[in-house]
């Protein structure tokens, strides 16, 4: 309390409680000389009276409160001077209003602090910003859409879920929810992470390709490293490989496999290598089909809104055919063979151009009629396309159609994807002359609509004779083609 | 229908001579009272000049009932002094530069900032800091004499209260125990006739809270605390007595609060008369008298004594302030003990 | 250097913690009612007497503030005392000594006070609103004083005796209902549990369960239940001491299952459970995955009447139906 030679005299606390006191009367004005404990004023609070003993001898340089002025604990009532100070001139009277309580507590530290901001980013509901890489097209999901679940559900993103995204930088609409309502659970997220980002055994989209430029290929559809699909490739690809060049001179182009284009190698030749590739090939006279096509399309679309292709009959033949044909739709593990008592019909759709491919799955194909069938296949297409399929959608395939036909090829020996034991190639219906005989045994030259189903089989389960029987089903299911059965 | 024998008071100097107190000691006695009481005079100078924050005890008054008591214990006994008890703090040795220190808050009083007023003690001098709620350390006391009693140990526990706390549960079971088994213990009742503001007929329905001491088994006796040698004498032998294995006693010493409950109390409630009477039977004055009619003490050896007082409280004082303030980051600091602090001798 | 084990009954443990230390040292000695001649309310201490004599083993007055504080003055003067409240609920009787005076002395002088206080807690057997409580959160409250919470007998025993030489108050808080129902392989010779350290009860990887006491078992249960059901990983973090607490621990299990119940049996509102779970959402908020759910008793006193009482202790359902909540979530 002693400023240099300046001693203050302060307001004292008397008592736990008490906050302020009283001046009542002062013992000594200014410029009186005072000794150390002399009484220098008398006080009151709510508790006492009291004097106040001088904390210093000297001449009273200040007196800052007036009698009857009430003041707040530790106020300065009161400047002696001691010593050398006490022969200085006083100061010009005080400005300083009276009882200026500059108070312990300093007022500069009432200026509060500016309010934080409140957290801008992160509020759950967000999705956070996923740093996905570049712009890369098909690679990444677009849209936001929730895939499955409701919205809103899926819209709650919590703290360990958010953390794992920015710290993995995903993309959460690549990755399907298992919570309540949808929500992507933080196993969720490490499955996907598990999986290497692809879709594994719940598959999702594969991550964002590390390269800028990936150009043509859409993801594959199963690309699954472990049991399920590997893309459903015709056999010549759509589309030549293209990663984002690394090295370009006049002479040749050299491009890194993506990640993409690696798991579809790693695919191809792990199929090849595994399963015992055989390729039959049937001829099916398509002119019944054409003709139903053609009457029941515009019924089609007005009753149903869908626009009937070929595909849908073909599908429906070989869900027909697989029933009497059972082990074209299973999958070997090991030395077992794993019949599956249900058609999950892998679908390939060009996409890009053509220049890429997918194959959504369509569940428990067995359940579906023509109509049905075709609504699927239209709008798995059509979201193909878009880019707008669940992870859900793209997996769990037990035999695939590929319809490379409509590029106009005439055969092909397709490789069988990962997880079944088989895949039909639908090639180009042609018009033909071929040898027709009549009720009576004559031969006659017609104008036929043919086309060539190729079915690459794994001979470790499926042999010759057995696949050749189920072509000859499905040749026959299509060329007399049951209305009732397989209609509207 | 008083139960507890009424001490009679001290008479002569053979007396005391019998109670083992040779001159030197006389005049320790005197000089302990006198420091005692500059101790809270300058105290309560120094806290009305703001230089004590929170609350200001005095114990003024009861000078001789505590540096009588302290006197009589020996120097392996312990006690828990309340706050009217200075002068145990000042007899058993505490330094009173410690004091001031304590009483600022400063780092190098006995509690270092942590707790403040008198609730403050050095374990090494044989004495236990009090806490607000008593008599919560009068069980503890008890605690120490079962320890001594336990290990064979020739050492007695003192424990103090006043007339106030003498109402609370924490006396009756700690005086029950102490009764019951026989422990070497000698409970003090500080009686200055006031808690705070409430008055010995509304506190007790007993003439004398020494006569409760019959409920437990052990003697109780009223002594007039302001008379010190008494104090002693009747001390001395309840001490004595607790370390020969006689068991408890419970010794009343009658004072009257010559201050306010804390100094921010006027004690207005308190009749002038009994001030007045009270004023005349100043412990350090009845003393300083009996000292200059034995002739143990004259005019130059007293104001001998009152300069080298003085100038000790002086020094006290400016070593207090100079003791550091303690750092905020000590706030958390000895909330638990750690393991090496046990067996240490805390106690000598 | 093996150690070999013993089968024991949770109550037989500290019996046999209480009586080595004794043994070890001469500076322990117990204080309490009835634990001399009769053996103690629930025999705990039964042959003291005999082996250790009166003057070590203290059949004291109905006094538990006396009890408390003799301890304290004891322990100032260099003994080592256990008391024994003889139901937990009675503590209340000498909170003014825990938590003015034992709690506060070191850090207001620096002299340490050694004791330990005995509680037997819990309920379970129409022991009613005074005998069945556990009062371990008012303490949990109180700089100064430490805490433990045994739910095996190995550990029973480990942390009574830790709690005798450790320098600071404790609070042993014996479940009653494991006394004799628990048995556990209690290691044979010197054993000691430090105070904050948890242990893992159960591994698991979805759901973690934070506990202590006998709500250990029901956890347990539950868990049990939840992976034959479905197969759901239950992880159960058993703290065995509440002051101080394992926070790492609990923090790492929040980590790794990201959903966190916790289960005590003590009521609800500021049980300490509430501390446990303010602590995971400030130091995990990033690790969770669902929020933080208590299982507790509720905000009543303890009922009598069996299927009140069984109302008010959490059960394996109770415990289940958190687990069911927060797996779905």
């Amino acid at each position: 309390m002693s400023t240099g030679t300046l001693v203050d005299v302060v307001m004292p606390q008397m008592g736990v409680s008490v906050s302020e006191g009283t001046i009542t009367r002062w013992a000594k004005a200014v410029g009186d000389s005072i000794e150390a404990d002399e009484t220098i004023v008398e006080i009151s609070t709510d508790k006492v009276d009291t004097e106040v003993p001088s904390p210093a001898s000297g001449i009273i340089r200040e007196l800052l409160a007036e009698e009857g002025e009430t003041v707040p604990v530790n106020t300065r009532i009161a400047v002696i001077a001691t010593g050398d100070a006490a022969s200085e001139p006083a100061p010009a009277p005080a400005d300083e209003p009276a009882a200026q309580a500059t108070q312990p507590a300093s007022p500069e530290d009432t200026e509060t602090a500016p309010a934080p901001e409140a957290p801008a980013a992160g509020q759950p509901g967000e999705p956070p910003a996923p740093e996905a890489p570049g712009p890369g097209p098909s690679a990444q999901a677009q849209t936001q859409a929730p895939a499955n679940g409701d919205a809103e559900g899926r819209a709650f993103v919590s703290p360990v879920v958010a953390r794992m995204l920015a710290e993995h930088k995903l993309d959460i609409n690549r990755i399907p929810g298992t919570g309540r309502g949808g929500r992507v659970t933080k196993k969720d997220v490490q499955a996907f992470i598990d999986s290497g980002g692809q879709a594994a055994a719940a598959p999702a989209p594969p991550p964002p390709p590390e390269v800028h430029d990936v150009p043509h290929f859409a993801p594959p559809a199963e690309p699954a490293p472990q049991p399920p699909a590997a893309p459903a490739q015709p056999a010549a690809p759509a589309a030549a490989p293209a990663p984002a060049p690394v090295v370009a001179d006049g002479e040749q182009e050299i491009y890194q496999f993506n990640t993409i284009r690696k798991v579809i190698a790693r695919h191809m030749r792990h199929s090849l290598d595994t399963a015992a590739h055989v390729t039959t090939v049937i001829e099916v006279d398509m002119t019944g089909v054409v003709n139903l096509r053609r009457r029941w399309k515009p019924e089609y679309q007005r009753r149903y809104g869908v626009n009937l292709t070929y595909i849908p009959f073909v599908a429906r033949a070989t869900i027909d055919a697989i029933g009497r044909w059972p082990w074209v739709n299973a999958e070997v593990q090991g030395e077992s063979a794993v019949i599956k008592k249900y058609v999950n019909l892998g679908m390939a759709v060009a996409v890009d151009d053509a220049k890429g491919l997918m194959v959504p799955v369509i569940h428990r194909a067995e359940e579906k009629n023509l109509v049905g069938l075709s609504r699927s296949v239209v709008d798995l297409a059509d979201r193909a396309r878009t880019k707008t399929l669940t992870p859900d959608e793209m997996s769990g395939g037990t035999f695939t159609i590929t319809n490379p036909g409509v590029f106009g090829a005439l055969i092909g020996t397709p490789i069988i994807p990962e997880g079944q034991v088989a895949i039909l190639d639908v090639e180009a219906i042609v018009k033909r002359p071929v040898v027709v005989t009549d009720e009576h045994g004559n031969d006659a030259i017609a104008i036929r609509s043919m086309m060539f189903l190729c079915l690459s089989y794994d001979h470790r389960l499926v042999d010759g004779a057995y696949a050749a029987q189920f072509m000859a089903q499905v040749k026959e299911n299509l060329e007399s083609w049951d209305e009732n059965a397989f209609g509207l | 229908m008083a139960v507890a024998r009424e001490a009679a008071p001290v008479e002569s100097a053979e007396e005391v001579r019998e109670a083992d107190l040779d001159r030197e000691d006389l005049i320790q006695i005197y000089r302990h009272m006198l420091i005692t009481r500059g101790i809270e005079e300058r105290g309560h100078i120094l806290y009305r000049q703001g230089k004590i924050p929170g609350s200001f005890y005095t114990g003024r008054g009861n000078e001789g009932a505590a540096v009588g008591v302290a006197t009589a214990m020996r120097v392996d006994d312990v006690g828990t002094p309340i706050q009217r008890d200075m002068g145990v703090h000042v007899a058993r040795g505490t330094e009173p530069w410690r004091i001031f220190a304590q009483y600022m808050g400063r780092s190098g009083g006995p509690a270092a900032g942590k707790d403040g007023n008198v609730h403050m003690a050095d374990i090494r001098l044989g004495l236990i800091a009090m806490v607000s709620h008593l008599p919560a350390m009068l069980p503890v006391a008890t605690g120490c004499a079962l320890a001594f009693k336990m290990r064979g140990e020739h050492r007695v526990a003192v424990g103090w209260c006043g007339d106030g706390a003498a109402a609370r549960g924490d006396a009756h079971e700690a005086m029950n125990l102490a009764g019951v088994r026989h422990l070497p213990i000698v409970f003090i009742i500080d009686n200055n006739q006031y808690a705070y503001s409430t008055p010995n007929r509304l506190e007790y329905g007993v003439d004398h809270l020494a006569d409760r001491a019959e409920a437990y088994g052990f003697e109780g006796v009223v002594v007039d605390g302001t008379d010190v040698l008494t104090v002693y004498r009747e001390a001395h032998r309840a001490i004595e007595k607790a370390r020969e294995g006689g068991g408890p006693t419970l010794l009343e010493l009658v004072t009257l609060r010559m201050e306010g409950h804390a100094v921010h109390d006027d004690a207005f409630y308190v009749p002038r008369e009994l001030l007045e009477a009270y004023g005349r039977k100043d412990p350090i004055e009845r003393y300083r008298r009996w000292l200059k009619e034995q002739s143990i003490l004259d005019e130059v050896a007293e104001d001998a004594i009152s300069a080298d007082v003085k100038k000790l409280l002086n020094d006290a004082v400016r070593q207090a302030e100079e003791s550091p303030v303690p750092e905020p980051a000590a706030l958390g600091e000895g909330v638990y003990a750690d393991p090496e602090e046990l067996d240490t001798p805390h106690h000598r | 250097m093996t150690t070999t084990t013993t089968t024991k009954t949770y109550l037989q443990a500290i019996s046999d913690g209480l009586r080595e230390e004794m043994r070890r040292d001469g500076r322990v000695f117990l204080i309490g009612e009835d634990i001399g001649v009769y053996g103690g309310a629930f025999k705990v201490t039964q042959g003291f007497l005999q082996e250790f004599g009166e003057d070590r083993v203290i059949d004291s007055p109905l006094s538990e503030t006396a009890i408390v504080g003799s301890c304290t003055g004891a322990a100032l003067m260099g003994m080592r005392p256990v008391c024994e409240m003889q139901f937990s609920d009675f503590v209340s009787c000498a909170f003014d000594q825990l938590v003015t005076v034992a709690a506060k002395q070191h850090y207001r002088v620096g002299t340490p006070v050694p004791i330990v206080v005995r509680l037997p807690s819990g309920g379970g057997f129409s022991g009613g609103p005074f005998h069945s409580q556990n009062p371990e959160g008012f303490f949990a409250h109180c700089p100064g004083l430490k805490i433990a919470c045994p739910a095996t007998p190995a550990d029973a025993k480990g942390l009574i005796v830790q709690a005798i030489r450790d320098p600071n108050p404790v609070l042993f808080f014996e479940h009653k209902h494991l006394y004799r129902r628990i048995k556990g392989e209690v290691p044979d010779g010197e054993h000691s549990v430090e105070l904050g350290q948890a242990r893992l009860h159960r591994e698991g990887s979805d759901i973690s369960i934070i506990t202590y006491g006998a709500m250990v078992y029901t956890a347990e249960e539950a868990a049990q239940q939840a992976e034959e059901r479905d197969g759901t990983s239950v992880e159960i973090v058993d703290l065995r001491t509440v002051t101080p607490w394992d926070r790492q621990a609990v923090l790492e299990s929040a980590a790794k299952t990201s959903k966190v119940i916790v289960l005590h049996e003590d009521t609800h509102t500021s049980g300490f459970g509430a501390e446990i779970a303010a602590t995971i959402a400030e130091e995990a908020f990033e690790d969770l995955d669902g929020p933080v759910l208590r299982v507790t008793a509720p905000d009543t006193p303890v009922p009598f009447s069996p299927p009140l009482e069984k109302a008010f202790l959490p059960q394996t359902e109770d415990v289940l139906a958190a687990i069911d909540k927060l797996a779905s979530y």
